[in-house]
């Protein structure tokens, strides 16, 4: 017998949901037939009000693009300025750059870990990791001080250099992640009910994964080996040695299994990046901000964030403000289109996993 | 009820002194600040010695955490979880945002002052505020609530009209129903 | 990377004539093109030249000109080379083709510049309402909204940000607290 459609609202208040947006559902039993999601909860506008800061003013908004992980956002834009006004980097702000991106993605995976777990009800491996990514918290604010925003990258540079020791301090906080790595795999990767609420649910397949638009690790999880650190590489990720962990499969156990072996990769780099590090200055002067203008033109800079690209357009029309600064997230193409598809045919109780494993971050779509 | 004024005042007491070492938290997070959440409530922080903890309902937290900047569209949704909320409740703005706008006073999208629209309790300021500050946010809270000055309530339901105004006055189609007690 | 640009201006003039490139010294290059050969460019790119990945599309507002200016940026796996897409249109008439049938995560661009700009996309399915509740007025991202002054007549604004002064002891004061010597030292 059919049973009647219902319609199900999750969000924007719901433990489960990764953010502050919507899915209004139609559901038959537990199965979805159809999903909508309504965004816009956190739209603050930083783009038109960008345009009212200066160069300097507007990079400070960027990093609050994307709450896990601001500093790709930042990165992102401080290139695209650097781009447009062909103004250089020194090495020494190059490798702290990657230093800071690679430490940012390993704290966001570990936030990861909490969330995907906790949405299928493992709550040990949310204390675990989160509780451990206050170690690389604490990293961040001897360098940066700051714990979440750091605003650390900024166009010509980075803002400080090193403290004295702060490499040991690295290594020794990289050595204990990686042991604590094994704990959190056998917890969540040997857990029977991991694999069977994972394995075969979300399928995306190749063809879909191009003709949808889909970036980063659920792409990789369809076997495809994208990465923009080795396709369009910027800052010093050509000079590395690294991985890119490719699975087969396209569910949320192949997505999974990716993202826990870019920790491995990141904390690889991270270890080549202190090792390599050149001296020098880690920052080439920017002009006095109130004054800084940049010659009309446009540009687009893209990252590899935790989630997938990041891009940032920005345009200039020679005065001392961006004329648009418009960024691209992974999430603007995971969190409406591909999940609308994605759920059909799911069941109720998946949704907050298919959502932690696509990376949905609403302050990314919304902006 | 008791009539006498002086066992008003223990049974008062020992009423306080429950509902401050029970502090459950809607899971609503309303802007970036919902980051430093996590960390507030896991291993090294651990806000749950204090009492506090989450809830995943409305109609079961005391206490309304308005993590940051609150859009019209979010600010609506917000006043509904409120009014749904049983007595006692308590609000905590969170972040310079909810204080005066921060850094978006100019955006067309947020409401720059919380008290305008909702009771608040405790303001905690920073952008964003460290897992030690929403700590002390919350022991202030236990505070005021051992002290019996936690009255947002009360003051809400006092002040019904004024608030409505305010609510109603960027909120521009008002879909929801009146305030049931 | 060069031959590849270079061919691909040749390949793409030959269909296209009316096209203008730019070429930068890094791997981007530029096109031009009135705004009815957009979704043919772009799907010839797609199906034939391997441009599979549309990364971005974005819209600048260019008032003094009165003109909208929309960007659509792919990118190829095989070239390793960004395309920017560049077209102009009229500010006073703005209409643009959909192009969601080629990639379907345009739909979402589409339906963020729509509400943004105020510019229609023919044939675009979707909901009216994206980021905004209950707008009506200007597209906000136009040049000639002024958020400020709309901020500051509908929202409160609470005294004492204006001059940005220091308001600790004030506040220390009202609440009954000190302000602890080590941040004293920190005051303005």
């Amino acid at each position: 017998m059919r049973e009647k459609a219902t319609t199900l609202y999750i969000g924007p208040q719901h433990p489960g949901i990764t953010g502050n947006m919507m899915i209004r559902l139609k559901v038959e039993g537990d199965t979805i037939v159809k999903a909508i999601t309504e965004v816009g909860y956190l739209h603050r506008s930083f783009e038109k009000l960008a345009e009212r800061r200066n160069w300097l003013q507007a990079f400070t908004l960027m990093c609050r693009f994307c709450v896990p992980e601001p500093d790709p956002v930042e990165e992102t834009y401080s290139r695209a300025v650097e781009l447009l006004e062909g103004r250089s980097v020194p090495d020494r702000a190059k490798f702290l750059r990657v230093l800071v991106l690679e430490l940012a993605r390993i704290s966001s995976q570990l936030l990861w870990y909490g969330g995907q777990g906790a949405s299928l009800g493992l709550y040990t491996i949310g204390q675990w990791s989160v509780g451990d990514r206050n170690y690389i918290l604490d990293l961040f604010e001897e360098l940066t001080g700051a714990r979440v925003y750091h605003m650390y990258i900024w166009p010509g540079g980075v803002r400080r250099d090193m403290p004295e020791g702060f490499e040991k301090r690295v290594l020794k906080t990289m050595d204990y992640l990686e042991g604590r790595l094994d704990e959190y795999e056998a917890l969540m990767f040997d857990n029977a009910i991991f694999k069977k609420r994972t394995q075969g649910i979300a399928i995306i397949d190749k063809e879909k994964a191009i003709e949808w638009g889909v970036v980063g690790p659920p792409l990789r999880g369809c076997g495809i080996k994208s990465d923009i650190r080795i396709d369009d590489p910027y800052e010093v990720y050509e000079h590395l040695d690294f991985e890119i962990p490719v699975y087969e499969g396209g569910d949320i156990w192949a997505r999974a299994l990716v993202r826990r072996d870019e920790i491995r990769q990141s904390i690889r780099i991270v270890r080549q990046v202190i090792k390599e590090m050149p001296g020098g200055s880690y920052y080439n002067k920017v002009p006095n901000p109130q004054k800084w203008t940049i010659q009309k033109g446009d540009a687009y800079a893209r990252t590899e964030a935790v989630r997938g690209e990041i891009g940032f357009y920005v345009v200039s029309d020679g005065s001392n403000h961006p004329r648009r600064a418009h960024m691209r997230g992974a999430a603007y193409v995971h969190g409406i289109t591909l999940l609308e598809d994605i759920l059909k045919g799911a069941n109720v109780a998946d949704v907050s996993s298919i959502m932690n494993s696509l990376g949905t971050c609403p302050p990314e779509i919304e902006r | 009820m008791i009539n006498d004024k002086n066992s008003q005042k223990i049974v008062d007491h020992i009423h306080n002194f429950a509902r401050k070492h029970s502090l459950w938290v809607l899971a609503y997070g309303t802007g970036c600040g919902a980051i430093e959440i996590p960390p507030t409530m896991t291993s090294r922080y651990d806000a749950e010695r204090l009492g506090v903890r989450g809830a995943a309902t409305p109609r079961q937290a005391d206490l309304l955490l308005i993590t940051g900047y609150l859009t019209t569209k979010t600010l609506k949704r917000v006043i509904r979880v409120y009014e749904q909320m049983q007595d006692p409740k308590y609000v905590i703005g969170f972040g310079s945002c909810t204080i005066n706008g921060g850094m978006y006073y100019d955006s067309y999208n947020t409401i720059n002052a919380l008290d305008r629209y909702l009771p608040v309790d405790v303001y905690i300021n920073g952008c964003m505020p460290r897992p030690e500050a929403v700590i002390a946010g919350f022991t202030k809270l236990q505070e005021l609530i051992t002290a019996g000055k936690a009255d947002g309530a009360a003051k809400y339901k006092e002040k019904l009209e004024w608030y409505r105004k305010n609510q109603k006055n960027v909120i521009p189609n008002w879909t929801m129903p009146e305030y049931n007690w | 990377m060069k031959e590849n640009k270079v061919k691909l201006a040749k390949y793409l003039k030959e269909h296209f004539p009316a096209i203008i490139e730019k070429d930068y010294n890094y791997n981007r290059i530029d096109f031009s093109i009135n705004r009815e050969l957009v979704p043919s460019v772009l799907r010839l790119l797609k199906e034939e030249s391997g441009y599979i990945h549309l990364s971005h599309i974005s819209c600048v507002d260019w008032l003094e000109e009165e003109e909208f200016e929309l960007v659509f940026i792919i990118w190829s796996p095989v070239d390793k080379i960004k395309i920017l897409i560049h077209t102009r249109i009229d500010r006073n008439n703005p209409v643009m083709d959909n192009i969601d049938k080629i990639w379907r995560q345009a739909n979402t661009y589409e339906r963020e510049i729509k509400e943004m700009y105020g510019i229609e996309f023919t044939g675009l399915e979707a909901a009216d309402e994206f980021l905004l509740e209950d707008w009506n007025g200007m597209p906000p991202m136009r040049r000639d909204f002024d958020t400020a002054a709309y901020a500051s007549n509908k929202y409160y604004n609470r005294p004492g940000r204006e001059d940005a002064m220091d308001v600790r002891e004030e506040i220390a004061r009202h609440s009954g607290e000190e302000i602890p010597d080590f941040a004293k030292k920190y005051s303005r």
